[in-house]
């Protein structure tokens, strides 16, 4: 145990994901002070009905609440910029929890995850990569604990969750879920949904089935996105999980919110994997190109390469982590895997992987072959 | 931002885990269970109708709005919705989803219509308000749920 906390307070790591995070968060937070700005117009909730939890008189006034709103939008711009980052995220999630703290009522998950993940991405050193403006220092290298802590509070929010929900004998039954079809269904047919699917889905059994399921996923998610072996498996689900909840709910910025910091469980390293393209053929150049654009995290090093006799040659060659060389499909798992935007397709490309040709070993191909 | 030392990291860590694991806990204690992280916690509705009760007996207010009498005679027109600007506890004589659950909605209730009680300057006539709830919780048969405001001093 003590080896574990030892190695967890002293890891050190490539700090260029954290920037990403760090973007995304910036954001969402933006995104919250617009909201919060847009209100103000409508009304300041302290001259109407609100529930404080603080004392009435540190509820500010109309005109410093305005104040902060406006410096959270500028709180909000400088973490997506970089400059001054981790000040401005701190900064943020203290401002956002006082006023939430001024009105209960404003009160959801997800604005309370997000100051959650803010603040202890401020003791991260997230602003040395995607910074505008500022000087970075000369190794992105630093310290990871902070953006495992974060990554806590993402299993904290599945164990919390997936719990309550366990404990309550209607969720668990599928009553919840139920009423909800019951209450919902026919947006969902209006939004063009099948209605035998509506129908499948309104069933006793089926709600109670997908309770539980639900129910298994936040718990196996909270403990699986640590074991080295299921967090591609857990990562894969979740984000389906979540876009299935974007889909069929008002959640705010929470499924992007929860997406953002599924990168924190990303390997801190850049340039692990290789992708060699062949510079002769317009394709080569074009898939190249094209993971150059969407490798967000650095997963590849992009490198041209000469042609060999392998199977007359290949486009695309990538090599993993542990050396192995993968063409075809296995390389198309491979990109799909390490790019967001195209993650949501890696379970079906992986599970076709499995009945592909194997990857080519190192024996069959090694750098200077290919 | 400053750079914590290693001792000063685990200390840091073990404060947050116990605090959010206090808050988690502590959640059912709460009466609208903020800081609970509980997603989606029902499926429930509820319509509420808000009454006041005067010296002369219960009387309505449809829609939250209600006319009465100030200290001069001056017919005065009041509404709910001057005061309560929340989606959910303004929608009144409508069945309503009960976000974040019944428990959290009645808390809020309740204390809005203390709220609103405490700000009908003018209202001479109006002891209290009152909320009858009608409760659909998760789709079982309904329940009426009864509110009062705290009485209103100057009356």
């Amino acid at each position: 145990m003590r080896d574990a906390i030892a190695r967890w307070r002293d890891e050190l790591g490539d700090t260029y994901v954290l920037g990403v995070v760090r973007v995304a968060f910036g954001v969402l937070l933006f995104a919250n002070a617009l909201r919060a700005a847009r209100e103000l117009q409508d009304g300041y909730f302290g001259d109407v009905f609100h529930w404080p939890l603080l004392p009435e008189n540190l509820v500010p006034s109309r005109e410093v609440y305005g104040t902060i709103v406006a410096v959270q939008v500028l709180l909000s711009a400088l973490v997506v910029a970089g400059h001054r980052a981790r000040g401005a995220l701190f900064a943020s999630a203290v401002l956002g929890a006082y006023v939430m703290f001024c009105d209960r009522l404003q009160f959801h998950h997800n604005r309370w995850a997000l100051f959650c993940y803010s603040f202890l991405l401020a003791f991260a050193p997230c602003d040395r990569s995607f910074t505008v403006g500022t000087v970075v220092p000369a190794t992105r290298v630093g310290p990871m604990w902070a953006a495992r802590l974060a990554a806590l509070q993402v299993s904290i929010v599945y164990v919390a969750s997936g719990g309550s929900k366990l404990c309550d004998p209607d969720w668990r039954g599928g009553r919840v879920l139920y009423e909800r079809v019951a209450l919902y269904g026919q947006n969902a047919i209006d939004a063009g949904v099948p209605e035998w699917f509506m129908h499948w889905l309104g069933q006793t059994d089926t709600t109670s089935m997908l309770a539980k399921m639900a129910i298994a996923t936040e718990l196996a998610l909270a403990f699986g996105l640590w074991s080295r072996h299921a967090r591609i498996l857990c990562l894969w689900w979740g984000l389906w999980f979540h876009i299935t909840i974007e889909g069929t709910s008002r959640v705010e910025g929470f499924t992007w919110l929860t997406l953002a910091a599924y990168a924190l469980f990303c390997t801190p390293d850049v340039g692990a994997r290789k992708l060699y393209y062949d510079k002769t053929r317009f394709r080569g150049r074009v898939y190249a190109h094209a993971v150059a654009l969407l490798d967000w995290f650095a997963r590849f090093e992009i490198r041209p390469w000469t042609p060999d006799g392998i199977e007359r040659g290949h486009t695309i060659v990538a090599i993993r982590r542990d050396g192995v060389h993968v063409t075809g499909i296995h390389a198309l798992a491979m990109v799909v895997r390490c790019t967001p935007l195209l993650f949501p397709l890696w379970g079906p490309i992986a599970l076709a992987t499995m009945f592909a040709k194997p990857p080519l070993s190192r024996g069959e191909a090694d750098d200077g072959v290919v | 931002m400053v750079d914590l030392s290693p001792h000063a990291r685990v200390a840091f860590a073990v404060l947050w885990i116990a605090t959010q694991a206090a808050l988690i806990g502590t959640a059912s204690r709460r009466s609208d269970h903020i800081f609970g992280f509980r997603m989606f916690p029902e499926a429930s509705t509820l319509e509420i109708v808000v009454s006041r009760m005067t010296a002369q007996g219960p009387a309505p207010a449809p829609l939250g709005e209600w006319a009465a009498r100030d200290k001069e005679g001056q017919l005065r027109h009041f509404s709910w919705r001057d005061r309560v600007h929340d989606p959910i506890l303004r929608s009144l004589d409508t069945r309503v989803f009960a976000s974040y659950g019944v428990d959290t909605q009645l808390a809020r209730l309740q204390v809005a219509l203390d709220d609103v009680a405490d700000h009908i300057d003018g209202d001479d006539e109006t002891r209290w308000l009152r909320a009858d709830v009608r409760v659909w919780k998760n789709g079982r048969d309904p329940y009426t749920a009864t509110l009062l405001s705290h009485p209103r001093v100057s009356r």
